[in-house]
């Protein structure tokens, strides 16, 4: 198993992680991602760190002496059509170009036309869970493109028949994102990225919103109405990760880079361990709220996995889900 | 209460300005979180982090006195800066609970890059 990390940018949180990686053996852990400069491309994360080329280039370094890759993520999934201009064009390859000379390892992008431009690059190419690849056929399309490795859609995370057929499909490497508690099949999604790509970078809306995070609020809301969605969501538990490799899938990733680093360093360690005890919403990044309002009992959702393997999502006819989130999902007094 | 927090942005807007110029605090407020976590801030323009860093014996003084005044008990203070910028957009004193003594007051780094720690009691 290969473990990528979300590191929040500044350069003390990656020594507190590689810190506590090295003290406790967790050699699972192989490489680190950040954001990179908000000049050049937003992200599908808020940007709270805008680390120029240097610093970069330092941290890349450091990262290496302690035997771990470093990944800068450019996932925005627009940009305006900036990259499709001549100066777009040269601004991307020049950038990537830094990146390469400072030694980054990998890049994190969502653009099919950026995944082409890597091609030029030694780094590895990691296509984003923005590129929304659930199909095989998407798969081999991106890697056709030039991808070296896949993030799925988290959507595909319970249809293990689709996550078979991808690995068959490609020679590249497959990877999950493991703590996502985004809405199953959400309906925002698209809409909520692209707001988040405009919003951390310098192409901003020309006037300010009246609802800076619409799509969030609809989000919680719907759970809070309907907290069978909670349950519904991708997230996989530290102790499911086997079920996964079983089918060739051995690369997983911990969304969270905006959070607490001491948050990033639990989640680290628990999934690792391949154990948690306790509200399984605590290790979950996005939407975090949710774990003050309800406790999600992880031992409660042992083997559930075993029927989500073979589930047709089909809720209406099925009501799995509904009887689980009974058993498993408290609200906090 | 209500007296006391006007006073306080009033105040601190006032000692602001005399170790750095011209800022403006357009909302003081005290808080309540639901993990536990209570504490007093103030929105702000025109204060930067090298004025933070510059002044931040006396920043850490005013606040301590101004969260005091509003029963707030002054266990980690911090300036949150505007993401990728220098801009610092508020100050916060916080009374922990025991969840974020460990996850957000609990690292050595900063718990993340836009946050710059002024104060923490160990």
């Amino acid at each position: 198993m290969q473990l990528m990390i979300p590191h929040p940018g500044h350069f003390d949180a990656l020594k507190d992680i590689i810190e506590v990686k090295e003290a406790e053996g967790l050699n699972e852990v192989g490489e680190v991602f950040m954001g990179g400069s908000p000049e050049v491309m937003g992200s599908g994360r808020g940007v709270l760190h805008a680390p120029l080329i240097e610093e970069i280039k330092e941290q890349t370094e450091y990262a290496h002496q302690h035997d771990l890759k470093m990944d800068i993520v450019m996932n925005s999934t627009c940009t305006g059509a900036h990259h499709l201009t001549f100066e777009g064009y040269k601004m991307f390859m020049w950038y990537f170009n830094e990146l390469n000379k400072a030694g980054v390892d990998g890049v994190i992008v969502a653009e099919p036309y950026l995944v082409e431009l890597l091609r030029d690059f030694p780094m590895k190419t990691i296509v984003s869970v923005l590129s929304y690849v659930e199909s095989p056929q998407r798969a081999k399309f991106f890697e056709d493109l030039g991808a070296d490795v896949i993030t799925v859609d988290t959507n595909i995370n319970r249809h293990f028949k689709v996550l078979e057929g991808i690995v068959k499909a490609v020679n590249c490497e497959i990877k999950l994102i493991v703590n996502e508690g985004c809405l199953y099949r959400c309906p925002f999604r698209y809409s909520h990225y692209n707001l988040a790509s405009h919003l951390s970078s310098l192409n901003q809306p020309r006037f300010p919103l009246f609802a800076p995070d619409f799509y969030f609020d609809k989000c919680i809301n719907i759970r809070l109405r309907d907290p069978t969605q909670i349950l519904k969501s991708a997230w996989i538990r530290p102790e499911d990760l086997k079920d996964y490799e079983a089918i060739g899938i051995t690369s997983f990733k911990l969304s969270g880079r905006t959070k607490a680093v001491n948050w990033i360093i639990d989640c680290m360690r628990f999934y690792s361990q391949r154990s948690f005890k306790g509200n399984l919403l605590d290790i979950l990044d996005c939407p975090q709220m949710l774990r003050d309002m309800f406790y999600m009992d992880t031992e409660k959702l042992e083997g559930a996995i075993d029927h989500w393997k073979n589930c047709r999502k089909v809720c209406g006819e099925c009501g799995y889900c509904n009887e689980l989130t009974k058993e498993a999902l408290t609200i906090i007094k | 209460m209500k007296e006391e927090i006007g006073d306080c942005r009033g105040k601190l807007e006032e000692e602001l300005r005399k170790l750095v110029g011209n800022i403006f605090v357009p909302e003081a407020k005290v808080f309540g979180m639901v993990c536990g976590c209570v504490g007093f801030a103030a929105d702000l323009r025109g204060l930067q982090s090298d004025d933070v860093d510059v002044f931040k014996e006396k920043i850490n003084a005013i606040l301590i006195e101004l969260s005091k005044s509003v029963g707030v008990e002054p266990e980690f203070i911090y300036a949150r800066k505007l993401p990728g910028s220098e801009e610092v957009v508020t100050l916060t004193v916080r009374e922990l609970c025991e969840r974020c003594k460990r996850e957000f007051a609990g690292s050595k780094a900063s718990p993340r890059p836009d946050i710059v720690v002024l104060k923490k009691r160990r």
